[in-house]
């Protein structure tokens, strides 16, 4: 936030989004709920993709374990829906700890496998392991007792609530300490720890926070959709989807992945609605294009002023 | 173990099983060594690797059911259809950011992915298709062990096509050219290597290799344009087995990877079965980075 | 008791012995000095001392206690900073983002909060004379303005020791002589303890109490630097034994 009017815009528009259902239709309290879970994935993704420049591919999983452990803690253990959230937020830290230490060793694109390997393992496990998690079937949640309508009002404001939290923990980590240790990491992982950081903590501490809020979104997703199976809430689409979004808010600031997801899931609902056959052509195109034209993102083109010219020598002088 | 309807001993069984491990880990293979010829000389994954596949599959089962091609015979169909695409991917969309970094390359596959996904689904529809020629089915029996045609003519163009792809590579002055790249681009360049077009043919090549890959496969499994996804995870898996851009390795990991399945299905079931894989890719990668096989390419 | 001491020190890489039974100490408040033809062994040795290598053999002490097979963050903490050969900046950071990073996570880093940081980052950065270029992005400047960034945020760091590798390389003539006169004051006013590798001779004999030569990874001399420049074994290292044989012929 750099000086009082943005603080005002910023302020404005949250009240703008707390007034809004009142004056929308069900349909589109629904479309603004998934975009901002997408922008709590998308948020907490940048933590440890964006800051730390770790690409966690597979960062789906924790949303997974996050559902599923909701799933399973409502309706085998009678837990209220926000106490499976937050313990399955807490396993999904919990997991990220004990499988950060090893994975987060690794560098660049082997990372990023590794992870698409673990989301995969765990969707696979899910998916056999029917006993215990209904395997294929999913699972289905007990159902909310309230009017159809509040409860989607209510989960609309879960999930703006969220992805406040979401936005205040980016804020928080980018002007703190860890923030400058991970961009260290990122931007030069040796060097980092030649000047002090003890760069493994960070970034698992970093992963852990990105598996938390992660988990929370999955948890409530659980919860809103009252089924889950192992397909959707394991789904790499969700990820790639979250990595876009980051790269084209720009990845690494503290709005610019919420603005992308804002953007990237208004375009692929309205999409979704009118050009049904299409659909992944358009998301591929828009896709092809964001990385092409706009890697930085729309935070860093707007620094640039939009200048068509110093676009095009860009592209210019980094292709082959 | 199962019962033995045939009655044939154990031992064939056996044998049994460690053929199709074979037959399977050949075409595992040639999807890995096309996929990782893109990621060792380029650093590009190509997500899209898998639909590629697809698309291979699709054009033999349009030539086979609407111009009753042999299959077989659509290969050189399905590498060259391939190569296009996978040339002007490169030249006209690639090539601008792979130098930026991997990442971005990765995402750019992603988004094209999707692309083919859709163009296949508009012409093809979403139903299962598969590639049924006169002779399928028909196998040969050898001291008790079942060797289908297909699965044996596969193999045979699976080792085929990776002794033709070492000869490229080591023979021809282009192969030349893309080994000199991937181990310095600039050096390459400073030669007077056209990096852009030698890049261009790389992805062609890959991509060619999946097609004639998808056209094999045609012949073994239904398919519809979603399949991508599960040859992709294979790929990547066999690529860390055998080591990064390592045309051997990935031949080695593809071979071990197709006997460890099916060995594992025999005595498992088929359950877990995906998640063991992946594990065991986490596993070597966490501890093996440089793959089973050993170091980089060339 | 020495500030530094490495004894027996060894690095093979494979079967190259890049460092090979390597003893030395460097004192409180000395300016030393590492030279030897390329390949000595002498990024090597610092490497070993911040804990990027570990060590194949030997012991190191850095105030009496030992810390070989201590991680480099670890390191960086208790007191040794060092420059990179090729400047290793954070690219995606201004200039005083790169300076306050050693602020917040060197020695004392861990009492500073972001502002006393900057705060801190601001003095080095003003102590190098770069304080016009505060605010830019490091890749926007040149080489000579990367290295002095580079040694702010060594100096950020609070070092009772700073390991200079090659700082002077790349510089032309003036930039030699203000880095001179920086690295003079950072031993006298600041009291710091120094490493410098060096192959630009003036910088050396200029400012090095003690040399320090290594050859194939071994050291082969020991002395000041007048001594130095006699030393037969010194000049057949860098100029070859032809010379040093037609030299001894004709002294």
């Amino acid at each position: 936030m750099k000086n009082k009017k943005q603080l005002l815009i910023a302020v404005l528009i949250g009240l703008g989004f707390v007034v809004l259902p009142l004056l929308i239709e069900g349909y589109w309290i629904r479309v603004i709920s998934s975009i901002f879970m997408y922008g709590v994935v998308t948020g907490a993704l940048n933590i440890i993709a964006g800051f730390a420049g770790y690409a966690a591919f597979g960062n789906v999983v924790f949303f997974g374990i996050g559902a599923y452990s909701t799933a399973m803690l409502m309706l085998r253990v009678g837990f209220p829906w926000w106490g499976g959230c937050v313990i399955g937020a807490i396993l999904a830290a919990f997991f990220a700890v004990v499988v950060g230490f090893p994975v987060l060793r690794l560098r660049g694109h082997y990372f990023a496998i590794a992870t698409l390997g673990i989301n995969r393992a765990v969707e696979q496990i899910a998916l056999d392991w029917g006993s215990f998690t209904g395997g294929g079937k999913g699972i289905t949640l007990p159902l909310p007792q309230m009017e159809i309508q509040s409860f989607y009002a209510m989960i609309y404001f879960i999930l703006f609530g969220l992805l406040l939290l979401t936005l205040l923990t980016n804020f928080v980590i980018a002007r703190g300490r860890l923030g400058y240790a991970l961009r260290a990491i990122r931007d030069d992982e040796d060097a980092a720890e030649a000047s002090g950081i003890f760069a493994p903590s960070c970034k698992v501490i970093a992963w852990a926070i990105s598996a938390f809020i992660t988990g929370l979104a999955g948890g409530v997703f659980a919860y809103w959709f009252s089924f889950i199976e192992p397909a959707t809430v394991f789904d790499i689409m969700i990820a790639v989807k979250a990595f876009v979004m980051m790269m084209l808010g720009g990845a690494g600031t503290v709005m610019g992945p919420v603005l992308g997801a804002f953007l990237l899931e208004l375009i692929s609902e309205t999409v979704w609605g009118q050009f049904l056959t299409i659909h992944m052509l358009i998301l591929g195109t828009i896709v092809i294009g964001v990385v092409i034209f706009i890697p930085r993102g729309m935070l860093h083109l707007f620094r640039q002023r939009f200048s068509l010219s110093a676009l095009i020598r860009n592209i210019k002088n980094q292709s082959i | 173990m199962q019962t033995n309807p045939i009655g044939r001993s154990e031992k064939a069984l056996v044998l049994q099983v460690l053929l199709n491990g074979i037959f399977l880990g050949a075409i595992y293979a040639n999807i890995a060594v096309g996929f990782s010829l893109a990621w060792g000389v380029m650093d590009v994954i190509n997500v899209a690797h898998g639909t590629m596949i697809v698309m291979g599959s699709f054009v033999t089962f349009f030539l086979f059911k609407y111009i009753g091609i042999d299959p077989f015979l659509s290969i050189p169909f399905s590498m060259a259809v391939l190569f296009l695409i996978g040339y002007f991917a490169q030249r006209y969309l690639l090539n601008l950011v792979v130098k930026v970094g991997i990442f971005l390359s990765l995402i750019l596959t992603f988004g094209l992915d999707l692309v083919f996904i859709n163009a296949v689904l508009l012409i093809f529809t979403g139903d299962y298709r598969s590639v049924t020629p006169s002779y399928s089915g028909s196998n040969f029996q050898v001291g008790g062990i079942n060797v289908p045609y297909i699965r044996l003519a596969t193999l045979g163009i699976c080792i085929l096509l990776t002794g033709l792809l070492q000869l490229f590579l080591t023979r021809t002055r282009t192969g030349n050219a893309i080994r000199a790249t991937a181990q310095n681009r600039q050096a390459a360049e400073i030669v007077g290597v056209n990096v852009a077009r030698i890049y261009s043919v790389t992805l062609g090549v890959s991509a060619a290799l999946a097609g004639a890959c998808g056209s094999l496969i045609s012949m073994v499994q239904s398919f519809t344009p979603f399949e991508g996804g599960f040859f992709i995870m294979k790929a990547f898996i066999i690529c860390v087995l055998g080591g990064l851009g390592n045309v051997y390795g990935a031949m080695i990991g593809g071979v071990l990877l197709g006997l460890v399945e099916t060995t594992g299905a025999r005595i498992l079931g088929t359950g877990f079965q995906e998640a063991i894989s992946a594990i065991i890719m986490i596993l070597v990668l966490i501890f093996m980075p440089k793959g089973i096989v050993g170091s980089k390419y060339k | 008791m020495a500030l530094l001491e490495g004894k027996d020190l060894s690095k093979f890489f494979g079967a190259l012995a890049a460092v090979d039974q390597v003893d030395f100490q460097i004192e409180a408040g000395e300016v030393l000095g590492l030279i030897g033809p390329n390949g000595a062994g002498k990024t090597t040795l610092v490497n070993l001392v911040t804990g990027v290598y570990p060590l194949t053999r030997g012991e190191l002490y850095f105030e009496g206690r030992r810390i070989d097979g201590l991680k480099p963050a670890v390191i960086a903490r208790m007191g040794i900073a060092r420059t990179f050969q090729i400047v290793k900046p954070f690219p995606g950071m201004t200039v005083r983002e790169n300076v306050v990073v050693g602020a917040l996570f060197g020695k004392g880093g861990a009492q500073r909060n972001i502002k006393t940081a900057f705060e801190e980052a601001d003095r080095w950065i003003e102590f190098v004379h770069l304080q016009d270029y505060r605010n830019d992005s490091v890749d926007r400047i040149n080489i000579s303005f990367r290295k002095r960034m580079d040694l702010a945020k060594a100096l950020a760091m609070g070092p009772t020791l700073l390991m200079l590798d090659e700082v002077m390389a790349g510089l032309n003539t003036k930039d030699i002589e203000e880095m001179m006169a920086l690295v003079r004051r950072i031993n006298r006013e600041l009291k710091i303890t120094l490493l410098v590798i060096e192959h630009v001779m003036k910088a050396v004999m200029g400012l090095c109490q003690r040399i320090i030569v290594l050859h194939h990874g071994r050291k082969i001399a020991d002395a000041t630097p007048q001594e130095i420049v006699q030393d037969e074994r010194v000049i057949e290292a860098y100029l070859g034994e032809r010379y040093a044989k037609a030299r001894q012929r004709s002294a």
